[in-house]
């Protein structure tokens, strides 16, 4: 029962942090049919910013800002440079575009901070004791800031002026146009959007782990995972998948090992894949 | 204050428009008629820069729309109100007419009025504001097409048949709000299957038929003479 109780809150906290991985990738490819595979690398990147900017000034909000800021920038610079031409052209050549971005952010990565892992130290210290296990505060806390977040995102979607053209554009591009939205300026700022979103959850996931320059992929990966679960570019949809995905994947760890625990969210995947292609949490497509 | 020169459109390999010549003068309201097919919409789309031009020229006041791109059109003062009505659908009705409304230059006075206006125009729309487009019926939806295209103050509204599938009453409810429109001094290039609705409401109007403009005469003198309607539309 303790365990339960344990297991719940551990993948509480997780699929938040999976939430705000995937409300990028959804984000942009809602709007620009654009899967990135460069996104968990973007999360990487920003990580790594994040622990360069507390190691200099030590403050770890700053680093959180300074990591979202730094990797905006960088992927409104990716998308005008690489993305922005491919519009238009066979879907297969922005996947190969965004592959070949992850790559290239990878090897920087390496080359930049080497091998080793880096430790990212825990803003909030301290634990607290659920029945006999420590549970560490930052952890609540880092849920609870991905909430806020998530929420910000939310509220600026809905009822911010930039918001609606952000809808807009992702209903119908050519309406939005006359309208007299400047949509490639849309795409760019969602593109940036989106890897800020990265970047803060790298940041935000560091303290758990440690920052390597190979864990991008594996955020890529999962992330897309409860994207295709959660309904492709639904917002709603990729949060609710994200969590639904960590707990079962929690609650699994029980069970069998947390490495083979993780066989749980290619289940759902398949399943959806099979019984529920338009996704899980979506309204059933008229 | 929008010429049509000799336009020729594409639509991939396939050629669609053959040398259209339109003109619409400020403040007139100029019927666009033709049979299913002819490029009346393609028209419409060409002058909105999303059917591509592979001949001629389009200016509106005097600027050559050769290379603004599509997104400047609505800021020149060219709204476009298109056949499927392409509503917002998951959008509310308020956040679909906020689509033109949140441009640079609005004071929250501007837009209080802009939106008062429509909605005395439509007031269904007022009712509905806080309900997503997509649920709206038919008829609504045509309004609330029309009533954000008024959200960018155009100064001329490309209309693509907006009485097409609506019943009687709306019919007539859309023929009022084109006479208000003109009233207020908006252009209009109004492309229509309802041919009095057309000759009530346009001065000139312009037959098309596979491609081209076919006949170009004065409502006057269509209403006059009914033998070039007949020979053009069959009705
Ligand atoms: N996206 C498209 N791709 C290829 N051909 C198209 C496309 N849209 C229209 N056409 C073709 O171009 C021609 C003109 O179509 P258009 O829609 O302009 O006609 P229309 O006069 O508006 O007809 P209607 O009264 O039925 O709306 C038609 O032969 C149509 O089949
Ligand atoms: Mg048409």
């Amino acid at each position: 029962m303790d365990q339960i109780l344990v297991q719940t809150l551990h993948g509480l906290v997780n699929g938040m942090v999976l939430a705000m991985v995937a409300s990028g990738l959804t984000l942009i490819f809602g709007i620009m049919d654009i899967v990135n595979f460069a996104h968990g690398d973007l999360l990487m990147l920003g990580a790594f910013v994040g622990a360069s900017v507390l190691g200099v000034t030590g403050n770890y909000w700053l680093a959180l800002l300074g990591a979202a800021l730094v990797i905006a920038a960088l992927g409104a610079v990716l998308q005008v440079t690489t993305l922005r031409p491919l519009i238009g052209r066979d879907p297969l050549t922005t996947i190969l575009a965004t592959f070949g971005i992850s790559l290239v952010i990878q090897k920087y990565a390496l080359w930049q901070w080497g091998p080793s892992v880096r430790r990212i130290s825990e803003p909030v210290p301290g634990d607290f004791t659920l029945f006999h296990l420590q549970y560490p505060w930052y952890r609540i806390a880092t849920a609870v800031l991905a909430g806020l977040i998530l929420g910000g995102l939310w509220l600026f979607l809905k009822y911010g002026k930039y918001g609606i053209w952000i809808r807009a554009t992702t209903q119908d591009r050519l309406m939005a146009q006359a309208m007299g939205i400047p949509v490639p300026l849309v795409y760019t700022a969602v593109f940036a959007i989106g890897s800020a979103m990265a970047a803060a959850s790298g940041v935000l996931f560091g303290p758990f782990a440690g920052v390597t320059q190979t864990m991008g992929f594996d955020f890529t990966l999962r992330a897309f995972i409860v994207v295709v679960v959660g309904g492709m570019g639904n917002l709603g949809g990729s949060i609710l998948a994200s969590i639904f995905v960590s707990l079962l994947e929690s609650y699994a760890a029980i069970v069998v090992s947390p490495a083979q625990a993780v066989i749980v969210s290619f289940v759902v995947l398949v399943l959806t894949m099979l019984f529920r292609p338009t996704g899980l949490f979506v309204p059933t497509p008229k | 204050m929008l010429v049509l020169e000799n336009v020729d459109a594409h639509y991939g390999k396939s050629h669609v428009l053959h040398g259209v010549s339109i003109e619409v003068r400020s403040g007139e309201v100029v019927g666009l008629l033709g049979r299913n097919g002819v490029g009346k919409t393609t028209t419409l789309k060409t002058i909105m820069g999303m059917a591509r031009r592979t001949g001629g020229r389009i200016t509106f006041e005097g600027r050559d729309l050769h290379g603004v791109p599509p997104h400047g059109l609505a800021g020149l003062g060219i709204a476009w109100v298109p056949e499927e009505r392409r509503i917002f659908r998951l959008l509310t009705v308020l956040e679909n007419l906020r689509t033109g409304l949140d441009r640079a230059g609005m004071t929250p006075e501007r837009r209080e009025a802009l939106l008062e206006k429509v909605y005395t125009y439509f007031p269904i729309l007022k009712e509905r504001r806080n309900q997503a487009g997509g649920t709206l019926s038919g008829g609504e939806q045509q309004m609330l097409a029309i009533a954000r295209a008024m959200m960018l103050e155009p100064k001329i509204i490309l209309l693509d048949e907006p009485t097409e599938g609506l019943m009687p009453r709306m019919v007539a409810q859309i023929q009022e709000i084109v006479h208000a429109l003109h009233r207020d001094g908006v252009a209009i290039l109004l492309v229509e299957q309802n041919v009095p609705l057309t000759l009530d409401a346009a001065g000139r109007v312009y037959i098309m038929e596979k491609g081209a403009v076919r006949h170009h005469a004065s409502s006057a003198e269509l209403r006059a003479d009914q033998r070039v309607i007949h020979e053009y539309l069959g009705v």
